[in-house]
């Protein structure tokens, strides 16, 4: 239930977002870009959601209960690390997603904040907002 | 460990520690100079010792943190290293050329050495990494280093900051938009096999195919990455932005974006589809030929009917890179061949022009070619390096082009694919006949304007303009006499791309500590 109200939203963010940069309006195409990115973070951390129910740090304790099936791939039963054959228990969560969103996220926040002071200079260079006006660059 | 293990690592790091130095250094520009003019030529040392030893002694993997293949990886095979040598040839003369094109207020004190650094440690990370969403890293390094560059002013560039803001405007938008195409195919590809690494990825879908359990959506990941990938290479229906973007820089950036930013798409189709999707290739394959072609035809109509010398040659770039894609789209071993071929010959004549067309343009003072003429006599270097370039792009011998050109048509026609080869040779006409009509009306005939002469001449290239310049055309003539070490090179890498096995057994091969 949950991973199908997750892949609904996932999917509708993504039609936001696609919605918003056909826009005419700069600072639209804008945040239909930070839309964009955010759901393609989502749709990220999505595929670390299986099930796993500690953090991903290894004590001793928990140790001596692991299998050892996170980390090592078992290619003739068709069992690729991290993903897990149903019916066995996942005792940690992936935690590469969380790094790989991190990431992702960090960089998105670099390029839209660039994108929105770019987007000022627009203005202030054409005087307006609307992009079907800004084509100086016409060969 | 000898010490070839450490240069893949070192490739991206120096470039990235030395950007930050020249933030420092900014108003000491004598110091600037001579330190980057080093920097740059170690670079190229660097990866020349480093390709030599991979051609030699096999691949070489850097694990970053040993943490194995979970980790991030720097792999240095021949295609990756082969590629870091020709940009980094590139990029050093670009930075030689830069120092005296850029105008010092605005671009030499401010940014262009730190931006120019980051630039290059982006090019080497793209074509070093053997972890994929490290690939999608690199690309923002890259773009957004490339967007701060573009802005910069140089001697030559008559592109007011009206334009360029909204070039790198366009330039932001829709790379982001094929960023953000690039992660959802990573993250639906680590949704399906759980790693990021290339060979890893390689062998699990090589195992889920012959289990017959390939999940249908793998297909789509491959379609994806030929949009992202065709977006930065300006394959057809996503060509339109460069003949904005690319005039809009000035001359330096301008020969490093189409010399060589536009080959990561290349770059990017070759390792992925070849190392992790090649299962799909009979799907991908004829898209890029057929692609391929259209490119081709719609670069090369459109430079025909240009007045702006940068715009034409940048619709030019979007015609050979066509033809690279056609090689790569036929898909024998002798075509991929002849496709690495047109890829490093076209990378050198392309940039070679580029710096020359920057000079020229400040030579004239404008860059509309109907006001410009006669310019053999006021500066003869000049005419002969573009005239050069212009019969490397066109393929007359005995420049690098004729021969890149040749082994594109004879290794199609070897493959039986008579139709598209013919349709290229027609435009191979089209691009004869627009370089030399340009070539003609600015370098032959009467100057327009005699009574400026003086001033033409004032606007000479300076003597380190020409050194890199000449360094350009020494290549560009040496791989037009002497193809066999490259051809060789070439036919090694094509080997590689077909059998990926030894890439995979030295990036899997090391233990998990």
């Amino acid at each position: 239930m949950n991973n199908t109200l997750l892949s609904i939203t996932i999917a509708l963010l993504f039609g936001i977002g696609t919605f918003m940069i056909l826009r005419k309006d700069i600072i639209k195409i804008v945040l239909g870009m930070t839309i964009l990115s955010h759901s393609a973070n989502l749709l990220i951390f999505s595929s670390g959601i299986t099930g796993g129910k500690t953090v991903p740090i290894i004590t001793e304790e928990i140790a001596q209960h692991t299998t050892g099936i996170i980390f090592t791939d078992d290619l003739v039963n068709g069992i690729l690390a991290p993903i897990v054959p149903e019916g066995t228990e996942m005792l940690f969560v992936d935690p590469m997603v969380q790094a790989l969103t991190l990431t992702a996220i960090v960089i998105s926040l670099a390029t839209t904040s660039f994108l929105l002071i770019l987007s000022y200079r627009v203005y202030k260079e054409h005087n307006t907002t609307d992009v079907s006006k800004v084509r100086r660059l016409r060969g | 460990m000898d010490m070839y293990h450490n240069i893949p690592i070192l490739l991206v790091a120096v470039p990235i520690f030395f950007a930050a130095i020249t933030v420092f250094l900014r108003s000491r520009f004598k110091l600037q100079k001579a330190l980057n003019t080093t920097v740059f030529a170690g670079l190229f040392i660097m990866s020349l010792a480093l390709l030599l030893h991979v051609w030699e002694n096999g691949i070489v993997v850097y694990e970053v943190g040993e943490w194995g293949k979970y980790g991030i990886i720097l792999v240095a095979d021949l295609l990756g290293s082969g590629m870091v040598v020709l940009s980094s040839f590139i990029s050093m003369m670009a930075m030689i050329y830069g120092q005296d094109y850029m105008d010092k207020e605005t671009a030499l004190d401010t940014t262009f050495f730190p931006l120019f650094n980051i630039m290059v440690a982006g090019l080497n990370g793209i074509f070093l990494t053997g972890d994929l969403f490290n690939l999608f890293v690199f690309f923002e390094v890259l773009v957004m280093a490339s967007c701060g560059l573009i802005v910069l002013t140089g001697r030559g560039d008559h592109t007011p900051m009206l334009y360029k803001i909204e070039a790198i405007f366009k330039y932001l938008v829709l790379n982001m938009f094929s960023i953000i195409v690039m992660l959802t195919a990573i993250a639906s590809l680590y949704a399906t096999v759980g790693t990021l690494n290339m060979a890893d990825i390689s062998v699990k879908l090589a195992q889920l195919s012959a289990a017959g359990t390939m999940p249908w959506h793998v297909y789509m990941i491959a379609l994806m990455f030929i949009v992202v990938f065709g977006y930065k290479a300006a394959m057809f229906p996503l060509h339109f932005w460069l003949a904005d973007v690319h005039p809009s820089a000035p001359a330096p950036i301008h020969a490093m974006l189409s010399g060589m930013v536009i080959k990561v798409g290349i770059y990017g189709i070759l390792r992925i589809h070849y190392l992790i999707f090649p299962d799909v290739l009979f799907l991908t394959r004829p898209i890029i030929l057929i692609l391929s072609l259209v490119t081709i035809g719609v670069g090369a109509a459109s430079a025909i009917g240009q007045y702006d010398l940068k715009r034409m040659l940048a619709y030019s770039s979007v015609s050979q890179i066509g033809y690279v894609l056609l090689g790569v789209g036929m898909g024998s071993v002798y075509t991929t061949t002849a496709a690495l071929m047109y890829l490093v010959n076209h990378a050198m004549a392309k940039s070679m022009l580029f710096l020359a067309t920057g000079e020229t343009l400040y030579h004239a003072g404008t860059k509309d070619i109907r006001k410009m003429g006669g310019f053999i006599r006021t500066s003869p270097f000049l005419a002969t390096i573009f005239l050069m370039g212009s019969m490397s792009i066109a393929g007359l011998p005995p420049m690098g082009g004729f021969i890149a050109k040749f082994v594109v048509f004879d290794s199609g026609l070897e493959a039986g694919f008579y139709a598209p080869v013919a349709i290229a040779l027609l435009f191979a006409i089209f691009t004869l006949f627009y370089l030399f009509r340009t070539w003609m009306t600015i370098f032959w005939g009467e100057l327009k304007e005699p009574e400026n002469e003086s001033d033409f001449i004032a606007r000479s290239p300076t003597p380190q303009i020409k050194v890199a310049l000449a360094l350009l055309a020494v290549a560009v003539i040496f791989f037009g006499v002497y193809p066999e070490p490259l051809f060789a090179l070439a036919s090694e890498i094509t080997a590689q791309l077909f059998d990926p096995q030894p890439y995979i057994d030295a990036v899997l091969g090391g233990q998990v500590r």
